[in-house]
């Protein structure tokens, strides 16, 4: 009995690196994603958003949040690529999950989709905060709006949003004509981190407080500063979404109509279902994820690339980017990446320009300086894979037979040396010979 | 006062020119390759007054030569000059040798200076 157990778990082992056919370098879109519930009825209560994704190729693994087998690891292989909590009410996680398993796993380049709702703990949102993003501590409080609501909604809690984020690549090339509708919790962003960004965020007359009681003193959140669904890009490019509502991904907001207050616009489906698919698209890097090629370099008229460069050479410069459809590399097309020459700061920078191909290139003149330069490409676009490339190449100065011969604005010097002697010349003659 | 300034300036040039006139052929034809000389070694100071000094060497190998040849021309004058009492005993050949040689000595550290 053991022995069989043994050589089964060893055959698995040998098993398991061909089993892992997803997010790998060349393939960066996740395949195998665990989601986290707390009750288990949100799997038909959100079956469309899950259908979606079981749809594009994802495998999902449905758990419950305090199942005691739960691991991301065995044996030092992360068995998921992405991870979807919708489990807002739970303490403590089961098995070996923990928020500080969570943040390793974002660590690892991992994504993570995290849903917080009214009554979240503190457990995620402790998860969130080591995202950047900070929920409203009062854990009553839900985000009230009383001018943006959407009109079948009774007490104001049901919020219809539609102030998006304007990035194509975070939410799609079409427009998300009808209003988002939300119901949950408010965060907000420091801002003095970069890396976390608002992508659906409340009117100006929005606020956080408790709905069923009075309030006592003015709410801590208020407007804009109120974010409803937020995304984050660490620096190892995983994605990480946090959103204040679970009833946003839910099948009764997907086809619920939607009208906002005040405004003579009725929609017979809101824009939940588009927001959530494209924003999805983008967490599991299907969309925005780029790859570059290493960066070329060599003189004008030449191929290879010189160990060493001299001032005032004309060199060449290109490098190749791609960016990932989904389903494979395509070239990616843009018209700011940049590229620098760099010894403690950029001597040039220049626009890369592209035969969209995928290859940007560029040419131009060493400076006038000699020392240990780096062409530089650090590429930060919204919504996009943060791309830091660079390569170092010595510059050195002229040698002594490399500079011109005979110096321009010196020609009247030689001019007059010349001309002295050849005075001297006939002066000679004259003084010798004269009568 | 202004009309008597200016005619004892015409008085003094015309003495000068007249006194002039009396020196001997040889000398003038001394005079004049050093006002050439000069002449060449002002137009270079002007020039680079106007560009900048930058090949530095080159300005200094072109004014020297012009200098230097004027002072070794003033010398040969000098020597040659029969008015002059101090170098009764010296052949005009032997300056005019003189000069030559130290002409070339001159040029060629021009030459060489000049880059």
């Amino acid at each position: 009995m053991m022995n069989l157990s043994r050589s089964v778990a060893l055959i698995s082992l040998f098993l398991l690196p061909f089993l892992s056919s997803s997010f790998s370098v060349d393939n960066p879109t996740d395949r195998r994603v665990l989601v986290l519930l707390d009750d288990l009825s949100l799997k038909s209560s959100h079956s469309t958003f899950f259908n979606t994704l079981k749809s594009r190729g994802f495998d999902l693994d449905f758990k419950s949040a305090d199942d005691s087998k739960l691991a991301l690891q065995r044996y030092g292989q992360y068995l998921y690529d992405g991870l979807i909590i919708f489990a807002p009410s739970t303490e403590r996680f089961g098995g070996s999950l923990d928020s500080k398993s969570v943040a390793d796993f974002v660590d690892s380049g991992r994504d993570l989709i995290l849903s917080a709702d009214t009554s979240a703990s503190d457990l995620i949102r402790g998860i969130a905060t080591e995202c950047g993003v900070d929920f409203d501590e009062d854990s009553s409080a839900m985000v009230i709006d009383h001018s943006s609501f959407s009109v079948s909604d009774g007490d104001h809690t049901l919020i219809a949003a539609d102030d998006l984020v304007k990035s194509d690549v975070i939410l799609g090339k079409s427009k998300i004509e009808a209003p988002v509708l939300f119901r949950g919790v408010a965060h907000s962003l420091n801002p003095t981190n970069n890396l976390v960004l608002k992508v659906l965020s409340a009117s100006p007359s929005a606020y956080s407080a408790n709905p069923t009681s009075k309030l006592s003193s003015p709410p801590q959140l208020t407007g804009s500063a109120i974010s409803l669904v937020s995304v984050m890009q660490a620096r190892n490019n995983a994605r990480v979404v946090i959103s204040g509502s679970l009833q946003l991904f839910s099948d009764r907001l997907f086809r619920s109509g939607a009208q906002k207050s005040g405004s003579p616009d009725k929609y017979e489906k809101s824009g939940n279902e588009q927001f959530v698919t494209e924003l999805s698209k983008w967490v599991f890097h299907e969309r925005g994820h780029l790859k570059a090629g290493s960066l070329v370099h060599h003189r004008v008229g030449e191929t290879d690339e010189p160990a060493i460069y001299r001032i005032k050479d004309d060199l060449e410069f290109s490098v190749e980017i791609l960016e990932w459809s989904g389903k494979s590399w395509e070239p990616y097309v843009a018209d700011d990446v940049q590229v620098q020459f760099y010894m403690m700061s950029p001597y040039v920078l220049k626009t890369l320009s592209t035969d969209k191909k995928g290859l940007f290139h560029t040419s131009f003149k060493v400076p006038d300086v000699y020392g240990v330069f780096q062409f530089k490409v650090e590429y930060e676009k919204l919504g996009y894979t943060t791309l830091s490339l660079s390569k170092q190449i010595p510059v050195r100065p002229y040698r002594h037979n490399e500079y011109e011969r005979f110096i321009p604005t010196a020609y009247p010097y030689y001019g007059a040396c010349f001309t002295t002697m050849a005075g001297f010349f006939v002066f000679s003659f004259v003084y010798l010979y004269h009568k | 006062m202004v009309k008597s300034t200016s005619k004892d300036a015409q008085d003094l040039f015309r003495s000068l020119h007249s006194a002039y006139s009396a020196t001997p052929t040889n000398l003038k034809i001394i005079d004049l390759y050093v006002v050439f000389a000069v002449f060449t070694a002002l137009i270079q100071v002007l020039y680079m007054a106007l560009v900048g000094s930058f090949p530095f060497n080159s300005f200094l190998s072109g004014v020297l030569s012009c200098i230097g040849t004027a002072v070794l021309a003033v010398c040969l004058r000098i020597q040659v000059n029969k008015e002059n009492k101090e170098f009764k005993d010296l052949a005009p050949e032997r300056a005019f040798a003189d000069f030559v040689l130290c002409n070339l000595v001159l040029h060629l550290v021009i030459i060489n200076f000049l880059g």
